[in-house]
Parts: C-alpha cells; structure tokens; sequence
C-alpha cells in the first residue's frame, strides 16, 4: 500500500495517513469486540464441563440399571419355572385326590352296592355301579398297584372285584326286572329300568330293550284302531277318508313315541341314541303299515280299478277315442266313473302326504339328536347317511311310492276322462264368446294340478304337469276339427242377413251350415281364450309351488320348470291353432265377399269434370257403399269373436280390402278430379278402419293413402314435394318403389309420359 | 350360458339295474359312480354338446325303471324327442322285457320320435345276449342299435352324440331349412343301426364322418 504512495506529495501523505488511522481505529473496535465476547464464550465453557460431569453419572446409573433388568428377568424366569412345578403339582395333587376320591367311592360303592341290592335298592345299586364305571378302569388298576406298594393291595382290588361282580348280577337283575314289568305290561316299572340300563353301561340293549317293548304296545294299539276304523268312520262321516284317517293316526302313534321319549332318551342316555328307537320303530311302522294298505286296497277295490283303466288305456292305445267313440265308451261301465274315483283320489293324496310328512319329522327329529351328540363330524355324516339309508329303503317308502303311483294312474284317468266329458258336453249359450267347455276344461286341469300339490311330491305334481300337456293336445286337437273343415262359404246375401238377425235376436236357426259356422267361430274363440287360460294357469301354479314347496333343491327346480315350459309349447300350439282359423275365416269368409265390394270400383268413372264430380258427390259414392258393406259385415263378428280374435279379424280384412283396392286403382285411370276423390275415399275408409280396431290400422294403410297421394297431385313436379329425403321425418317413408311411382303417375291421363320420364327419383 | 341353436330331450328307459343312471353320469360327468341306489321317480340332467358346429343342448332324463315308478316316468315320453331303451347284456330277462317297454312308448311316446336300442355292460365277460340278437330286435321294431359300457366308457359319448346329430337333421328338415339331401346323408343316421355288424359289434351306428364330428364336438365342449 505505501509503496503505492506518491510519497513525495505532502497532501497525499495527510491523506493517507488519515485513512490508516480510520483503519486502525476500526481494527480496534473490531478487537475489543471480540474481546468483550470472551465472558460469554468463558462461561458457557463452564456449563460444559459441568454437563460433562452429570453424563459421566447416566452411564454410571444406566448400566446398573441394565443389570438390575437382567437380574430381575432372571429372577421373573426361575419365578414362573417354579410356577410351573407348582402347576404340575396341584394337577397331580388332583389327580392324587381323584384317586383318593375314587377309592373312597369305590369303598363306599362296593360296601353299598351288596346292601341295596339285597334292599332291590336299584336305583341306589345302579348310582354306585354307574360310579364305579365312571371310574377309568385302568387307572384303578394302576392305583390298586401303587396301593399295593403300601402293602393293601388286597383291599382295592376286593373292593373293584366286588364291584365286578356286582354289576354283573346288576345288569342281570334290570333285565329280568325289566321283562317282568314288559309282562305285566308295568309302564312305570319299564320307565324306571329303562333309566337304569345306562348307568349300567347298557344303552344299546336298554334302548333296544324299550324299541320292542313299544313296538309290542303299538302293534295292539293299531289292530285294534284298524278294526274300528271304519266304525268310526262311518259315525263320525268320514268314510270316503277313512283309511288315510287310519294310516294319519297310525303315523301319528309313532310320531308321538318319537316325540315324548326322544327328551327322555336324551337325558338318561345322551345324545346319539335316537336312531337305535328310529330303527326300531320303523320296521314296526312298516308292519302296520303293510295291514291298513292291504285293508285299503281291499276295500277300496284299488287292484281291480288299476286293471279296468290299464285296459281301458291299453284298448285306446293311448290315443284319445274319437268323439262317437267316447260316447260309447261312456256308456261301457267297466270304465270306472271321474266322480267315482274323486274321492278315492282325495283319499290318496291325503295318505300319501301323511306319510311325506311323518318321514320329514322323522329325519328332523332323529338328525337333530345326532347333531347333539359328541361324535365328530365325519361320524355324524355317516350316521346320517345311515338314517337316510334305513327310512329309503324301509316298507313305508315302498308303501308311499305305491300309493303315489296309484294316485297318478287315477289322477290322470280323472283328467282325461272329465276332460273328454267336458267336451262332450260342450255347450253354447247364445250371447256367449265361448262354449261352456273351455271354463269346464280349465277348471278340471287346475283341480288336478291343485290336487297334485297335496301330495307333497315333487314328482306327483311333475308327473300330473306332463299329464296336463297331454290333455291339453288332445283337447286343442278336438278344436281343430272344426277348423280344419273350414268355415262353411257359399251362403247367399238371404241366408247371410238370417244369420245376422238369429245372432242379434238371441236364437240361432239351426241350419246346418249355420251350425257349422257358428261352431266354427265358437271353437275359433275356445283356442282364444284358451292360451289366455293356459298363461293363467301356469302363473298361479307357478306360485302355488312356490307356497307349497319353499325350498325346491336345484334339481327339483329345474325338473319342475322345465315341466312347466311345457305349458308353454301348449300354448304356442294353441296360438297356432287360432292362426290356422283364420286363415280358414279369411278364405272362405272374407275373400269372396270382400272381392266384388272392392271390384265395384270398376263401375265408377275416376275421369270426371267438375259438372260430373257435383252429381257423383250428390249419389251414393263407392267408399260409402264399400263402408256400409264392410260396418255390416264386421257387425257380424264384432260381438261373436272375443276381442282378440276380432282385431286379428279386422286386421286381416284391413289387408285384404287394400291389396283389392290398389289392385283395382293399378287398373283404371284417373285424371285430376278423379285423383282428388281418390284421395279423399282413401281417407275415409282409413278413419273408418281405425275405428273399428283397438290398435292402429293405420300401418297397413300407408301404401295405399301413398297411392292416393300421388294420383292426387296437381302437376307432375309438385311430387318432389314429397318424395326425396326432406320429407323423410314428417311422413312414414315410402312404401312405393320409384318404378311403381312411374307407373301410378302414368295412371294420370292428364300427366305427360315425358314429365314422368324427366321427374327424378 | 343360454346360448344353444336346439334343445333336445332324450329319456333313458328299461328295467332297474341296466345301468341307465351309470351311462347318464358316464356321459354327464365323465364318472362311473359307484354303489349309487335305486333311482326314485326321475332324475335330471343337462349338457351342452357341440355338433357339426352348432351347440345343441341335451336335456337327459333318467328315469326310475322299477315298475312303482311308472306312472311317473310315463309322463316324461310324450315330449321326449329321443327315448333310449336299455337292457343288460349279461341279463336275459332284461332283453325279455324289451317288449313290454315297446309297447308303452307306443301308448305314451310321440309317434315319430327317435328310438334307440342300447345293450350295456359290454365289459362284461358273463354276456347272454349276443350282438346279433340284439341287432335283430332292433330292426324289427325300427330303432337304432349300439352296445355300450359305462363302466369302460365304451361308446356312450357315440350314444349321445350321434343322436344329437340326427336330432339335429330331423329338426332342420322340419324347419323346410333342410341342408343339401347329400350332406345330410353323409352326416346323418341314415344307417344308424339298420346295417349292423361288419366289423366291430357296434359299428354301424353311423358314418365316419358324423364320428369325426362327435369328436371334434367333444374336445370342444371339454376345453
Ligand atoms: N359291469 C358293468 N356294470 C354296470 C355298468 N353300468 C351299470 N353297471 C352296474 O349296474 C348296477 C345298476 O346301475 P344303475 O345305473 O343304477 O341302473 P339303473 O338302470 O339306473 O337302475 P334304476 O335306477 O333302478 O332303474 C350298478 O351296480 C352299476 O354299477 C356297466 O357298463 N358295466
Ligand atoms: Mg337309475
């Protein structure tokens, strides 16, 4: 810095040396400064050091702390080793004073057992002997052993010999006192055995023991409830339901047994033993059973009933007899009667419900007690499975199966035989739709299904479903036949008008051909009426099964709706048949009298002037006449087909009277008056036609009101108004093809061939 | 799931103990069961099959042949659209029977529907029924014929699939949507039955090329 200096010059010197001294100045308040900090940075040394100090201390104290921790878990460790040695032997102590317990029992039990036997104490004699056997015999041996050691062997095992022998002669002694009380037919003393045995460590042959001891009673309890059966019966007036009263009562016998012993049972044996009593009582069941069917078949004559229908069915072969050949056969009294049988089939669903229901409390009962018991669930399974095993293959089940077997034989014998009734005693009262057979029919098919129902069977109801679809073909095949022979045609406008007015007077002249035609609308009605029936039918059963059978498994379910769609093929035949009628109708009832209205239109001249268009408009013009025409002819069916039928009626008519009229229209000429009434005409019988109807005819109209359109057009060009894509969205689109436009517009006398040719389309 | 171009119904039938239950499981679960009672009433099954391309839904049910059972099983015949009747080949009396059951399809089946004759247990070795006896039977009352076992899984696939396929040509000649005469000939059951016995005692049953296609629709609807 000084030798930076012009040293020479005094003033820079002054200068400059100002400047060292600022410097220096500033240099010394920068060191006192720092030196006034040094205190603080003194003390705070201090405080360091201090801290120091206590950190040497935490280690210090930590340290003794971990130690003392790991005395301490050694200490906790030997701690709970010696709990466990005390656990072991308090368990021991335990053991030791079971033991004792036990040899202090077993000496009382064996000094007491001799006494109360030789008292009959039983009760008291069972309690000890029920003690001893609850006693681990192993352990007493063992025990006897370490006694022994001690020098009294001699007194335990006297006293478990004692015991031995006691429980022997004991177990002797219930079974003889217990078959005395079976002879004397003692129920108090049985119940007091029949407690006994399980102390004894008897349980099976207790319970086997008291199975036949109540089999023996209710063999007599249901002969003699067999042989007044029908005493009752007839005086309480049940007689048409007295066996499945019998066989109710027997069930219920039984039933009972099951109910009241099953607590019993349950708190002197356990759980686990019901199904030895089950067993039991099953095959006595099975052999009452066996006597009320036989009585049943007998007296009921079912083995002959079974016989006349297999061979009346045989002789039909399965078809259903021709109508002529029913009624003979109705008057053959080999052939048992509908209302013959309907009691007796009464009777069967009854039974064989009875019996559906006994087996369900049965299996609930006996699976509940197993449920209960303390074996493990594989065990459980297999008993179960044993249960099941027993009850499928007992007499019952077969009985059971009979009697649905039989029911169905009958079921289906009162279905088709009721059914060919109901159509043979079809009638008809004037004023009516249908004829008293589809109401008839209907009725029966629902009775039988409901019947079905009360069997409790799956298979019953499915297999009377089937049997339902059956019926039902044939009953559609007895409405074909009028259809198939046609409506009867060639009536004249006389004959027509009688009809007309028979009809609107109440009372229908019996000519043949009106006959004809009138059966031929009822049946046509009858297939109506009937898919409506039908789809009612199903739905109800449909929700009758579900009331009646909660918890189909999935099996079942499927087996009954797939019975079920076959309803619904029925049906879809039945609509066939309404669409095979009305072609019929339409051939002969509509075509050849439709034709002639609409080729009228011929007769008339559609090139008019304006003086000509006023005296057209002044007479009668075509489509007043055509409408007329048409109102009296739908008047004929409007009230004598049901609602359906004539909608399809008028629907049919509606696209006969178009495709007429536009054939007619293809045919002659027009010029622009001409086109104009067309028009008009067109609308008429448009608005007519919609009237008739409940649903719109106006769809098959659109051709034709298209066809007026054209014809009514002012000049050729003025259709560009209409035709093309703009119009697309106001008016149904073209039915027409540009071809057939080309062609009506030539209809117009007035448009040039050349306009036509140039108009594009 | 629902998706099938035709539902058929096939009912098995004949005496108890024929194996009708075991060649319903063979077909429907690929198992011979062992020890299963006594069926009671009907029993019910389904499998969709693929048949020259078209999935065919075949409703099975079997049907309880102890005689107490009948009047259920009856009811199942009308709507069947093919009834398979079983005997045992190693059971005389079975074969006996035959005729009994001819003569309720007869009372209760629709009359145009599809007749099988099937002789099981061909594993067998204690067979008292030969083929032909079998064939000619089947002949005479206008059925088809084919030996089966359901235990070695012996031509009860065939079973199934050949009838599908000639249910399947009955239905389409019905919908007048016939395929060309000669194809159907070629797939069909034309000969199902009738020619029997040239080299196997099963063959006959039908063409190779309807077998090709039971095969194929095999290892389609398995995978
Ligand atoms: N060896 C042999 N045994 C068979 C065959 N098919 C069935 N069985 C045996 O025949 C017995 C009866 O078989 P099921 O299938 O129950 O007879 P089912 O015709 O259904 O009898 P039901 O139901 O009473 O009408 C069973 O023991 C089967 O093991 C077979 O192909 N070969
Ligand atoms: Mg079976």
């Amino acid at each position: 810095m000084i030798s930076s200096m012009d040293t020479n010059e005094a003033n820079n010197m002054q200068s400059d040396l100002v400047k060292i001294q600022d410097e220096e100045e500033a240099i010394n308040s920068n060191l006192e400064n720092l030196l006034s900090k040094q205190s603080i940075l003194d003390s705070k040394m201090n405080a360091i050091c201090y801290f120091l100090g206590a950190l040497n201390t935490v280690s210090t104290d930590s340290k003794k702390l971990s130690s003392q921790i790991s005395h301490t878990s050694d200490l906790a460790e030997s701690v709970s080793a010696k709990v466990r040695s005390v656990d072991m032997a308090r368990s021991r102590a335990s053991e030791c004073q079971k033991r004792v317990h036990d040899l202090i029992d077993l000496q009382l039990c064996s000094q007491g057992v001799l006494n109360a036997i030789e008292e009959e104490d039983y009760e008291k004699g069972s309690a000890l002997i029920g003690r001893f056997l609850s006693i681990d015999q192993n352990v007493l041996r063992r025990t006897a052993g370490d006694v022994g050691s001690n020098g009294s062997v001699t007194s335990v095992s006297d006293a478990v010999h004692t015991l031995e022998k006691a429980t022997e002669k004991m177990r002797k002694l219930v079974v003889i006192r217990f078959d005395e009380a079976v002879n004397k037919d003692d129920l108090a003393s049985v119940e007091r055995f029949l407690k006994l045995f399980p102390l004894l460590g008897m349980h099976q042959d207790g319970i086997e023991k008291f199975g036949k001891y109540i089999c023996m009673k209710l063999a007599v309890k249901c002969e003699k409830e067999l042989r007044s059966s029908l005493d009752i019966a007839k005086a309480e007036n049940r007689l048409s339901v007295a066996f499945a009263d019998t066989l109710t009562t027997l069930l219920e016998n039984f039933a009972r047994v099951i109910e009241v012993n099953k607590p019993i049972i349950e708190t002197y044996y356990g759980s686990g033993y019901l199904i030895i009593l089950a067993t039991l009582l099953q095959n006595e069941c099975d052999l009452e059973v066996k006597n009320v069917i036989l009585e049943f078949n007998k007296n009921r004559r079912i083995a002959d009933l079974i016989q006349q229908i297999n061979e009346y069915n045989r002789s039909m072969g399965g078809n259903m007899p021709s109508l002529i050949q029913f009624q003979k056969q109705s008057l053959n009294t080999d052939k048992p009667q509908p209302k013959d049988l309907d009691a007796l089939i009464l009777e069967l669903t009854i039974m064989h419900s009875r019996v559906e229901l006994y087996f369900r409390f049965l299996k609930r009962k006996v699976k509940s007690d197993i449920e209960a018991s303390d074996k493990d669930a594989n065990e459980k399974e297999q008993q179960i499975q044993r249960l099941s095993t027993i009850l499928n293959n007992s007499d019952l089940s077969r009985k059971m199966q009979e009697i649905l077997s039989t029911y169905l034989l009958f079921e289906r014998h009162f279905m088709e035989e009721s059914v060919y009734k109901a159509i043979i005693l079809d009638t008809f009262e004037v004023g009516q739709q249908c004829s008293s057979m589809v109401d008839d029919v209907f009725y029966i098919l629902r009775k039988c299904i409901r019947r079905s129902l009360t069997t409790q069977s799956v298979n019953g109801l499915c297999a009377v479903i089937n049997n339902t679809a059956s019926c039902l073909c044939n009953f559609i095949s007895a409405l074909k036949i009028p259809l198939k022979n046609g409506y009867p045609s060639g009536y004249t406008d006389l004959a027509y008008s009688a009809i007309q007015s028979a009809v609107q007077h109440g009372k229908l002249q019996s000519s043949d051909s009106e006959k004809a035609r009138s059966n031929f609308i009822n049946r046509l009605n009858n297939a109506d009426m009937s898919t409506e029936f039908l789809e009612t039918l199903w739905e109800t059963v449909e929700q009758d099964i579900k009331n009646t059978f909660p918890s189909l498994s999935v099996t079942e379910q499927r087996i009954v709706d797939s019975c079920i769609a076959e309803l619904r093929n029925v049906r879809d035949t039945l609509k066939a048949c309404v669409n095979f009628g009305m072609t019929q109708l339409r051939s002969s009832a509509i075509k050849p009298r439709l034709n002639p209205w609409i080729d009228q239109f011929f007769n008339y001249s559609h090139i008019l002037s304006e003086e000509e268009l006023a005296d057209y408009e002044a007479g009668e013009t075509f489509i007043q006449t055509l409408i007329v025409q048409l109102d009296a002819f739908l008047s004929q069916f409007k009230n004598v087909l049901t609602p359906r039928n004539f909608d399809a009626f008028v629907s049919i008519l509606t696209s006969d009277t178009t495709s007429r009229l536009e054939r007619a229209i293809k045919k002659s000429s027009f010029n622009r008056l001409g086109g104009l009434i067309l028009d008009q005409q067109i609308r008429a019988l448009s608005s007519y036609l919609t009237g008739v109807t409940s649903w719109s005819v106006r769809d098959k109209m659109t051709r034709l009101t298209q066809i007026a359109t054209i014809l009514n057009l002012e000049k050729v060009e003025e259709l560009s108004d209409y035709w093309g894509p703009d119009n697309e969205n106001e008016s149904p689109s073209w039915r027409l093809t540009p071809q057939e436009v080309r062609t009506l517009l030539a209809l117009r006398i007035d448009f040039r061939i050349d306009d036509i040719k140039r108009i594009k389309l | 799931m629902e998706d099938y171009k035709f539902l058929f119904k096939i009912v098995l039938v004949g005496n108890a103990g024929v194996g009708k239950t075991c060649l319903v499981r063979r077909f429907t679960q690929g198992l011979f069961p062992p020890g299963q009672g006594a069926t009671i009433g009907v029993d019910f099954m389904i499998k969709t099959v693929e048949v020259e391309g078209e999935k065919i839904k075949l409703q099975i049910w079997d049907t309880a042949g102890q005689e107490r059972f009948r009047s259920i099983t009856q009811s199942y015949y009308r709507s069947a659209h093919a009834l398979i009747l079983v005997y045992d080949i190693s059971c005389q009396p079975t074969f006996d029977c035959l005729p009994d059951w001819l003569r309720e399809i007869q009372e209760y089946a629709n009359s145009k529907v599809l007749k099988i004759l099937v002789g099981n247990k061909t594993d067998r070795d204690d067979r008292e029924i030969p083929t032909q006896i079998g064939e000619e039977f089947a002949k005479q009352h206008d059925m088809y014929f084919l030996e089966t076992s359901a235990k070695e899984a012996e031509n009860v696939e065939r079973l199934f699939y050949e009838i599908a396929a000639e249910l399947i040509d009955q239905a389409r000649s019905k919908d007048g949507t016939n395929v060309n005469k000669t194809t159907a000939d070629a797939i069909g059951l034309g000969n199902f039955g009738t020619k029997a016995t040239q080299n196997s005692c099963c063959s006959g049953f039908s063409s190779n090329t309807s077998q090709t296609n039971c095969e194929n629709g095999n290892s389609r609807s398995n995978t």
